[in-house]
């Protein structure tokens, strides 16, 4: 079945499936009207160079994708509606084998189109070393990304994705397949958009697969980032770490859903979810629920946590102590804890130019 | 009289302080004068820390009483970067940690909001930097990692002395700085103080259980605190005498309603 039939045969999905428990569909969705599919969608512009401004050796950005491995067995409403509104929008991500730059690739996309959409289908080359940031900016009031892809077999991969649009509906859909021996660090930086919504979908196929899942969520205002993240285990000796935090001021609601999925075989699977809420008003508002489906008993561990709470008083008072404001050591205290997730998601080159996206971030939300 | 004695770095007078309705300093008189180092010695939970904290403004306490003036000027009304701001320091004697907050950047930031931009920019503060590290026998290494996160016990004291250092306080209340030290640390972290305090008109508060680190600062004058108040004070032979004797025969002589001199 082509996803436009799959999507239109799909009913409103049930407020009782994990994915859509704070945000529904039709909230998300581009009209608002469930059962259509919008023809007047643009595609983003888009570019690809270093940190530097070089253009990269060894990746490529070309039209068009081979066809997508599915995503693994769940909700499929995103992933069919995503793939038929992408349709004629759709770019591969190519990395030759053995690409080793030592430099941070980045794709912008900037989409200013009120609906717009695109696809990017990554191919990570065996045995590289890539390091990829998406930013996605502009002023759009609906942009859908959909990022599938597979990390080759040996290869080290930091991909990281940064939201900055000045406004409207961001919905990112990932199905991310990760090969044998493969090692992902997969980054979310996002203070971008009034409404996120993102399904993130991470599946080691293959023995020896290691995921790093990192975000850095932070929301102002009356913002609503959701974020669901599904990590399946379904091979042996695998290992996935989930560290999730989010910074909500304002009015702001952020919600963080986890699912590991550890199937019968992944003998000697190590997987742990841990999501940390920084409540900076009254009124924010921050949601947080991993779930587990172990099947396999012959793990190494399997663990989930959540914590929330506002800005540590005996850290304030510390800050203080060396002369610093209330307010300059709770901005400092709120970009801490941003960046003790943010500084493991690649490079001290990657991290020091995200540093500074966040540092203007923070002082434009006035936290 | 000394000009000193008219207007000490620190004058504590008849501090009395609670906490969730407990009273825990009873009235306590503290008088430093300038370029002198003091310390409080006692056993635990006699007040030594809230002493401490209370100097630096931690907003638990409640102060019902007395006052605590800086060269002359009440402190009370003051917030905690307020005081650091006037010239406060306080070495934690359990500093927090916080992770993602990198040392050089945090050092910069504080350096910068207590003596001024200024001070905290250029090859003047990195050459500072180096030399303050140097003397504490910290590696380059130490300024990327994060504030107090996965420190060992010997390395959050000796970046408390850091701090001291670069900050350079008028006043430096140093809680419990040499616990967890070894006899190497405890030299390390008493020249530190001594860089400080000696040679200049600033002035030092040393809140220890043990004498060990006295016989590297030789404090001018020791203060004895028994539940929330100073029993006694002397010169450094008390901290010899305490070492020796313990505390059992001063608890003794409060309980029997002594008054001591």
């Amino acid at each position: 079945m082509d996803p436009t039939s799959e999507y239109l045969s799909l009913g409103e999905p049930d407020r009782a499936v994990h994915l859509w428990r704070y945000t529904p569909w039709r909230k998300v969705h581009p009209t608002g009207n469930i059962s259509e599919i919008p023809e007047e969608v643009s595609p983003p512009g888009l570019s690809l160079c270093c940190i530097n401004g070089e253009v990269p050796e060894g990746v490529r950005l070309i039209q068009g994708s081979e066809s997508v491995e599915g995503l693994p067995d769940s909700d499929s409403t995103t992933s069919s509606f995503m793939s038929a509104i992408t349709a004629n929008s759709t770019w591969t991500v190519e990395v030759d084998p053995g690409f080793n730059p030592g430099k941070t690739v980045v794709l912008e996309i900037n989409a200013d189109s009120p609906i717009s959409a695109v696809h990017i289908c990554m191919k990570v080359g065996t045995h590289s070393n890539f390091e990829f940031v998406t930013v996605v900016k502009g002023d759009c009031e609906w942009l859908g990304l959909l990022r599938t892809g597979s990390t080759g077999e040996g290869s080290i991969t930091n991909d990281v994705v940064v939201n900055l649009l000045g406004r409207g509906t961001l919905l990112r859909v990932d199905s991310i397949h990760i090969d044998r021996d493969s090692q992902v660090v997969a980054g979310t930086i996002s203070s971008g958009s009034e409404m996120t919504k993102s399904d993130l979908r991470y599946r080691m196929g293959q023995p020896g697969g290691n995921l790093n899942v990192l975000g850095s969520i932070l929301s102002a205002e009356e913002m609503i980032l959701d974020h669901h993240i599904e990590i399946h285990h379904d091979a042996p000796e695998t290992f996935s770490r989930l560290d999730w935090h989010s910074a909500c001021g304002g009015k702001s609601k952020t919600v963080g859903t986890g699912m590991l999925k550890v199937s019968e075989g992944s003998r000697g699977a190590d997987a742990a979810q841990l999501f940390q809420n920084l409540l900076l008003s009254e009124n924010a508002q921050a949601d947080s629920i991993p779930e587990l489906e172990v099947t396999e008993n012959e793990v190494v561990g399997c663990g989930h946590g959540t914590a929330s709470g506002p800005v540590d008083e005996e850290q304030l008072f510390y800050l203080g102590t060396r002369g610093l404001s209330s307010e300059q050591a709770k901005s400092m205290l709120v970009a801490a804890f941003l960046n003790s997730t943010l500084s493991e998601m690649g490079s001290m080159e990657m991290h020091n130019w995200l540093v500074e996206i966040l540092s203007d971030d923070l002082d434009a939300l006035g936290i | 009289m000394h000009l000193s004695d008219e207007n000490p770095i620190l004058n504590i007078i008849d501090l009395q302080v609670g906490i969730d309705g407990n009273q825990i300093l009873k009235g306590i008189d503290i008088k430093i004068p300038s370029g002198e180092i003091h310390a409080i010695m006692g056993r635990n939970g006699s007040g030594k820390t809230t002493t401490a904290n209370v100097i630096m403004g931690h907003p638990s306490y409640e102060v019902e009483g007395g006052d605590v003036l800086l060269e002359g000027e009440s402190i009370l009304e003051m917030e905690p970067w307020e005081r650091s701001r006037a010239g406060v320091f306080l070495s934690f004697q359990y500093p927090q940690a916080v992770p993602g907050l990198q040392v050089g950047n945090f050092l910069r930031k504080s350096v910068g909001s207590v003596r001024g931009d200024d001070a905290a920019r250029g090859s003047t503060f990195r050459e500072e930097l180096k030399s303050a590290m140097s003397k504490l026998n910290m590696p380059p290494s130490f300024l990327s990692r994060y504030v107090n996160d996965g420190f060992s016990g010997g390395e959050k004291k000796r970046f408390e002395v850091l701090q001291m250092m670069l900050l350079r306080p008028r006043l430096a209340v140093l809680d419990e700085t040499d616990s967890g030290l070894d006899i190497d640390g405890i030299r390390t972290v008493a020249e530190g103080i001594n860089d400080v305090v000696r040679g200049t008109d600033n002035g030092a508060l040393i809140i220890t259980h043990y004498s060990r680190i006295l016989e590297h600062v030789r404090p001018d004058r020791i203060h004895v605190m028994i539940g929330g108040k100073i029993v006694t004070s002397g010169g450094p032979g008390l901290a010899t005498l305490l070492e020796e004797n313990g505390y059992d025969w001063l608890e003794q002589r409060v309980a029997e309603g002594e008054e001591f001199e």
